[in-house]
């Protein structure tokens, strides 16, 4: 069965076959968790920036476990080295904040990089099978086909550097255009 | 008394934190002189005349082109013959375009919708680019014998490419230009041999008489701007710092349909969005990516019975999710 779901992901099965898989992942817990474990595999092979990983769980169990903290009276007595605390609190707190503010003064010369809050929607994408229109498997060419220079060519303006229709240097363009689509 | 120390000891460490922060928060804009540079390097391919030739580089791959450009008070003419390969010649009037392709006897016409040529390559205004690039100074330098300021262009987030500028001191004109992803060249611009200022012949801004011939086939790439909201397509959510610049109907060769296009930049890199009917007669779709020369990314992916085709200076992520967030609108 699991090799099935592997099969699945790369677009392996037939019809029949890709129906009665879905329903067995919909039913079987321990084929939803290789469902997700396959995408996160992919996802880290494509080096994907955004891993397909779902750590709600993981979370919320780490917080149901988490110790409730109860705080202790203030007793009189204690007041006055309370008061000293306070001034170490400050002072330590001060010196935190010093160091932060160095930090952040000397990472601005450095670009930051933006941490695209989509996890939980691509979580719920990747969770469980849907068929979607487009085939699961994402071509990679190095070399785009050659009917992609007209939209190089609109793109760029007629810029130099970008091959144009009818123009093509890459003999290597053609011939798989031509295995590709066989005309 | 100790206590009294402790207090104003405290008091010293925050007024040091603040003023540092206040250092911070100054240095997260572009300094004032770098975004000088930037403005003059954007005016100054607009108000020289200059004439050269200049080399494209990427990937192994080299390209040279000899351009000749004027301004005068009819506006901005130019001349670009790419050297290498099959010939190919612009002309440029203003923002009217036209492409000579001398082997094939095909000539393309098409409007500017964006700086794309080198030398001329930066917008105005300039807001949008010191929005989303730290642009700062890094030293000068000498190419092709001019003296040259060098501009560092940071991207503030993974949305983008770098850049990097190399701006002749006296004029402002940009002699180097370079794409750049962390310290990676990916593409670059550059003037093996440049005049500025020199008076130039009128004549060599106009089709030659070679290139005037009766059997030669014109196809204008654009058939119309349209109009906000005109499209039955739109762009749901663009990454930080992208935003619509125009929307096209296009004339694309070999293509029976008219192509939608729609153009968004950042203030520098561009990405367009082609959105066409999938033919019947046309072989299928491929979905997926396709990686071009230099600091091209392309995106490919169906929606219902429509192709949609992404295209841009930007890296893969960018040319995804701008891609992946084309919707039809109701």
């Amino acid at each position: 069965m699991k090799s099935k779901v592997s099969a699945l992901m790369d677009g392996e099965l037939d019809q029949q076959d890709v129906s009665v898989i879905i329903e067995a992942i919909k039913k079987d817990n321990e084929l939803r968790d290789e469902w997700k474990t396959y995408h996160l595999i992919g996802d880290a092979l494509r080096q994907s920036s955004r891993l397909s990983m779902n750590i709600a769980s993981g979370v919320s169990q780490k917080l149901k476990t988490e110790p409730t903290v109860l705080s202790p009276n203030i007793s009189r007595t204690t007041e006055r080295k309370q008061n000293h605390k306070v001034l170490a609190f400050s002072m330590a707190a001060s010196i935190i904040a010093m160091i932060s503010g160095w930090v952040i003064m000397h990472n601005l010369y450095k670009p930051q990089q933006i941490v695209v809050a989509e996890q939980s929607k691509r979580d719920t994408l990747t969770a469980s099978p849907i068929v979607v229109s487009s085939p699961p498997l994402i071509h990679n060419y190095s070399h785009p086909p050659v009917e992609m220079n007209d939209y190089l060519f609109v793109h760029r303006e007629f810029s130099p550097g970008v091959t144009m229709n009818g123009q093509v240097t890459n003999v290597n363009n053609v011939t798989e255009y031509h295995e590709r689509y066989g005309r | 008394m100790s206590r009294r120390i402790f207090a104003l000891f405290s008091l010293f460490l925050l007024a040091a934190i603040s003023f540092q922060t206040a250092c911070a928060q100054e240095l997260s804009r572009s300094t004032e002189s770098a975004l000088d540079w930037l403005k003059i390097m954007a005016d100054a391919p607009r108000r020289h005349n200059y004439s050269g030739t200049f080399v494209y580089y990427a990937d192994g791959h080299v390209e040279t082109s000899r351009i000749v450009h004027k301004t005068d008070q009819t506006g901005e003419r130019e001349r670009i013959e790419v050297l290498d390969g099959s010939p190919r010649i612009v002309f440029r009037n203003n923002d009217e375009m036209q492409c000579y392709l001398p082997e094939s006897k095909k000539i393309f016409t098409e409007k500017r919708w964006f700086r794309k040529f080198f030398p001329d390559i930066l917008p105005f205004p300039l807001d949008d680019v010191d929005r989303n690039y730290y642009v700062k100074e890094a030293g000068q330098e000498r190419v092709s014998d001019y003296e040259c300021q060098v501009l560092s262009l940071i991207p503030r987030d993974s949305f983008r490419y770098g850049y990097q500028f190399w701006i002749d001191t006296k004029t402002g004109v940009p002699v180097k230009a370079a794409v750049v992803n962390g310290s990676q060249i990916i593409e670059q611009f550059a003037f093996a041999q440049l005049e500025i200022d020199r008076e130039i012949d009128s004549s060599q801004l106009k089709p030659g008489q070679t290139l005037i011939a009766d059997d030669w086939k014109t196809t204008n790439l654009l058939t119309s701007i349209l109009n906000e909201g005109e499209l039955q397509w739109q762009i749901k959510s663009l990454p930080a710092g992208f935003k619509k610049l125009v929307e096209m109907k296009r004339n694309l060769v070999e293509k029976t349909a008219l192509v939608d296009h729609i153009a968004v930049s950042d203030g520098l890199a561009t990405v367009s969005v082609f959105i066409e009917p999938i033919s019947k007669d046309a072989p299928s779709p491929v979905p997926g990516f396709f990686t071009s020369r230099g600091a091209i990314n392309i995106y490919v992916r169906t929606l219902d019975d429509n192709k949609i085709t992404t295209v841009g200076e930007v890296p893969l992520e960018t040319i995804k999710l701008i891609g992946d967030s084309v919707v039809k609108k109701n």
